[in-house]
């Protein structure tokens, strides 16, 4: 029998126990959320794997035990990993390991290839289509690994465990006046996770994806080996480990670029066509002229383009040079708009009240004076991530999205938003750039960086509300579908492509990518037990 | 259509509608500590989601510091604090808890005595066993006549704490009194919470803003002073408070125990059995956290507790709110 949780050494026993009956049924059956209405007739695209069959898992509990490494098999540790954020995938470990150190992982994963068990690799769980959740095997806890081991103010880098949620590594960087340069804004994803995934923030239309500010990487390979890699060394594992979605190895400890924190001068500027919010949004980013941009619909006709600056330099560089060559409205003047809009629409005046209260609801989100100080926006990230959290969040979250070139990004959009509004009465559509490195062409192959961008990458995420509404899983995934449809129509690819999704991988990237990609696999993961079905 | 607005006028929420976010993991000592999500309230909730025993969490329950930093993070608006007394309901009894249990029994059945005073300090047992520093926060709160200090309360925290059923009859003794004071101020955290719900239009402060609303306190506070929040009273009463400490800030220029949420860094860890000194405390981890990277020159505290693990852990003088004001102003 394989270790158990042992409490004891935590507290003594204030309390004896007693087992104790469910408080309230109902409680479980309200989490339900998978409605009735399955529809009929709809092409299913999805892929969500069968269970893993629990062989030799015996033996490869006992080659854990005779490491020291603790597995947990209980149901409350598997069950708290049963879904991820996107809560539309379950699955249950056979058991969970929290990771501890390189040398664990590196134990854990030999033994994983010998008894061929496959290992799901979770940092902050923040996958919508099940990546991060494992179907049978073990699910490896990254989120024990998270130190931060050195802080370089001098070189303006930081050396971290790969566990760590993006908002631990700001609280300790904060403490000496820094800050990291772009994260997922929701301050739960995994240092790990991310450089394996992309990373897009406000800022990426300047200093590109999170998983650009990667300098190197400790790596745990699939068969065990403890690597370090870069640019320079072990390029090849770097070029796959990065943006390379768990694949090829465990990212156990990062290497980042950093900078000094600044708080931010922040201005919104609201339009009534996406269209043109979009070509603003481009003209800004290729011209330098903003150092934080980003697109947030309230509706298709209420447009919120974000723009900010670290410095008032910039921000007057902006007034002088560019304010003007932006077509989007302040408040006021947006205000207006909408009135004459109203009052010429009568009929649509239920339209005008969700507007209303989403802005009475969401705006002081933005300005809470806590994080405001003489004018300047303290603390970015958080604002921004809290309001996601308690805007967007819920049990269940279904993002599909879709990365295009720059050139083909308004249709993306249009097409995009055209599918959201055939599916859910109120969604959201988050659009962003992302500066790419020509130098690290190598790492984008098989990746969210479209194929054919050159400069800028563009990614925009669609987002329905779904509040207390009910839809049936296939209702989903139709609507994902026929998102992800359009990415495969433009040439495009997708942030969230794995998962259940990984039957688009073919389509989008073609046989010949996938292929050499497949056999790279093979080599480094022979039994193919790390993040099994996430890809491949 | 307007479903979706969805902490607008919402209740409180449980365990069921626990989303997995982890931004309680964020501000929990317990996971600072630990590294282990099944210690904290995601831990429980979504182990409770998906087919958890529920004599399982008896760990995480136990082990909780009930600093109440989570609840206003969560973005479901979980009463966190509520299930987690609610479990530790659940739990068998020990011995002592059933001897407090009898001694607020054999105490309600006592007659009440009548105030002698309009306001009351209720305090807790690190402030009553420094009578000096006590003596000065009733002196600065309006004086021996006007104020009256009572430890009536050390049971029922106790027995709030540990999740115990407080009966009415009991709770009535208790509040009694209390309806009859123009201002309630309360030493511990978690009693505040609880006494504002029982009395909801009584005038009820936390001990740490009363002392620090005080000129002759604020007047000497300055710009090189880490000023350390008491983390319950402060998450109690977060929205308000969150606003009262920044404009202290402004106006004052102290750094606080806030991380870059706003949530108050504990600067102890303890459990309810170290706090009753069943076990060792380990308080390390948590003062260094708080200390962390801090350019200061002194450490003021609201809560005597947190002075003597800061003291011990820092060479900065390290005082509290009481004895901060001039003499002759005391
Ligand atoms: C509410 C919400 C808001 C979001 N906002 C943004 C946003 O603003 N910008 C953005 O870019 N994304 C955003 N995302 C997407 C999310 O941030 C990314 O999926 C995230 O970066 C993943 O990080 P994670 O730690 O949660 O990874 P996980 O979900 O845990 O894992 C992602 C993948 O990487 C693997 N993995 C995890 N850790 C490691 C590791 N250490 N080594 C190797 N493989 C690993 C997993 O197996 C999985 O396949 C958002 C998601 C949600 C739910
Ligand atoms: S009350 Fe404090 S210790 Fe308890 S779960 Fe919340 S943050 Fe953790
Ligand atoms: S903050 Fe609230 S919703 Fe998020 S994981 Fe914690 S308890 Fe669950």
């Amino acid at each position: 029998m394989a270790k158990s949780i042992d409490t004891g050494t935590m507290i003594s026993e204030t309390f004896q126990r007693k087992v104790i009956e469910p408080s309230t049924p109902s409680a479980y059956s309200d989490s339900c959320h998978v409605g009735p209405d399955a529809l009929l007739g709809i092409k299913r695209q999805q892929t969500n794997p069968t269970r893993w069959n629990g062989q030799s898992w015996q033996e490869f509990a006992a080659a854990l035990r005779d490491h020291d490494i603790e597995l947990r098999e209980n149901i409350a540790a598997r069950g708290t990993f049963a879904t991820d954020a996107g809560g539309t995938a379950y699955g249950l470990p056979h058991g969970v390991v929290i990771a501890r150190s390189a040398a664990q992982v590196s134990a854990l994963l030999k033994a994983a290839q010998q008894f061929r068990v496959p290992v799901t690799v979770r940092g902050g769980g923040l996958t919508t289509e099940g990546e991060s959740v494992a179907f049978g095997g073990v699910l490896l806890d990254m989120t024990g690994m998270s130190q931060v081991l050195h802080v370089d103010t001098d070189a303006l880098t930081v050396r971290t465990e790969g566990g760590i949620f993006w908002h631990s590594l700001a609280e300790e960087l904060r403490r000496h006046g820094m800050d990291y340069l772009s994260a997922p804004l929701n301050l739960t994803s995994s240092v790990g996770g991310t450089l394996g995934v992309g990373g897009i923030d406000v800022n990426s239309p300047r200093l590109g994806c999170s998983a650009d500010q990667a300098l190197s990487v400790q790596v745990v390979t699939p068969r065990g080996n403890i690597v370090e890699c870069s640019d320079t060394q072990n390029a090849e594992l770097f070029q796959r480990v990065i943006l390379g979605y768990g694949q090829f190895g465990v990212i156990t400890e990062a290497t980042l670029k950093i900078r000094r924190y600044t708080p931010l001068r922040m201005h919104y500027f609201y339009y009534d066509s996406l269209r043109i919010a979009v070509e603003d949004m481009q003209l800004l980013n290729r011209n330098d002229a903003s150092d934080y941009s980003g697109i947030l619909t309230i509706m298709d006709c209420a447009v919120n383009l974000l723009v900010a600056f670290d410095s008032d330099e910039r921000e007057a560089a902006f007034r002088a040079n560019w304010q003007s060559h932006l077509r989007g409205h302040g408040e006021p003047g947006f205000a207006l708009c909408m009135l004459r809009r109203y009052v010429l629409r009568p009929w649509k005046l239920p339209e005008a009240w969700f507007l209303f209260q989403r802005k009475r609801e969401l705006f002081p989100e933005f300005r809470r004076s806590e994080y405001m100080r003489d004018g300047l926006m303290h603390d970015r990230t958080v604002v921004f991530s809290r309001a996601v959290w308690k805007f967007w969040g819920s049990k269940q979250m279904v993002i599909p999205d879709l990365a295009t070139s720059a050139e083909k990004f308004v249709e993306a959009v249009e097409r995009g938003n055209a599918v959201c509004r055939k599916y859910f009465p109120h969604y959201t559509l988050y659009c962003v750039g992302i500066k790419l490195r020509p130098e690290h062409k190598a790492h984008y192959e098989m990746s969210c960086i479209p194929p054919d961008a050159e400069g800028w990458a563009y990614g925009c995420e669609f987002e329905p509300m779904i509040g207390g509404q009910v839809y049936s899983r296939d209702y989903f995934q139709s609507f994902k579908n026929a998102i992800y449809d359009i990415g495969v129509d433009l040439g495009g690819s997708y942030y969230r492509f794995g998962g259940m999704m990984k039957g688009y991988i073919r389509r989008v990237f073609g046989d010949e990518v996938v292929d050499r990609h497949l056999a790279m696999k093979r080599e480094a993961d022979p039994a193919m037990i790390l993040n099994r079905d996430v890809i491949f | 259509m307007l479903g979706f607005f969805k902490n607008a006028f919402s209740p409180r929420r449980d365990h069921a509608d626990c989303s997995g976010c982890s931004l309680c993991l964020l501000v929990c000592p317990v996971w600072r500590q630990s590294r282990d999500i099944s210690l904290t309230p995601q831990g429980h909730f979504k182990a409770m989601q998906h087919g958890l025993s529920t004599a399982d969490p008896a760990a995480s329950v136990e082990n909780c510091t009930l600093c109440m930093a989570c609840e206003p993070v969560c973005p479901e608006n979980i009463d966190i604090t509520g299930t987690i007394l609610e479990l530790r309901r659940q739990l068998s009894a020990p011995l002592w808890l059933r001897e407090l249990q009898t001694r607020i029994a054999e105490r309600a059945a006592k007659p009440v005595a009548s105030p002698t005073a309009s306001s009351i300090l209720l305090t807790d047992q690190a402030l009553l066993a420094h009578p000096d520093t006590l003596a000065r926060a009733v002196r600065l709160l309006g004086g021996e006549g006007a104020i009256s200090t009572s430890g009536d309360c050390f049971d029922i925290s106790l027995a709030l704490e540990a999740g115990a059923t407080i009966s009415e009859q009991h709770r009535e003794r208790f509040l009694t009194p209390l309806r009859q004071m123009k201002k309630i101020i309360v030493a511990d955290g978690l009693l505040l919470r609880y006494l504002k719900q029982w009395l909801p239009y009584a005038s009820i402060i936390g001990l740490g803003e009363a002392l620090s609303g005080h000129a002759g306190v604020r007047r000497n506070l300055c710009a090189t002073d880490l000023y350390v929040i008491e983390p319950r009273a402060y998450h109690s009463d977060y929205q308000r408070l969150v606003k009262y400490y920044d404009r202290l800030r402004v106006t004052h220029g102290c750094a606080f125990n806030l991380d870059l949420q706003r949530i108050a860094i504990p600067a102890t860890a303890r459990n309810l059995s170290q706090r009753l000194g069943l076990t060792m405390p380990n308080d390390e981890g948590q003062t260094r956290w708080v200390l962390h990277g801090r350019s200061i020159n002194r450490i003021v505290v609201e809560n005597l507790e947190e002075r003597a693990a800061l003291e011990k852990a820092s060479s900065f003088p390290v005082v509290h709110l009481a004895d901060l004001a001039d003499v002759h102003e005391v």
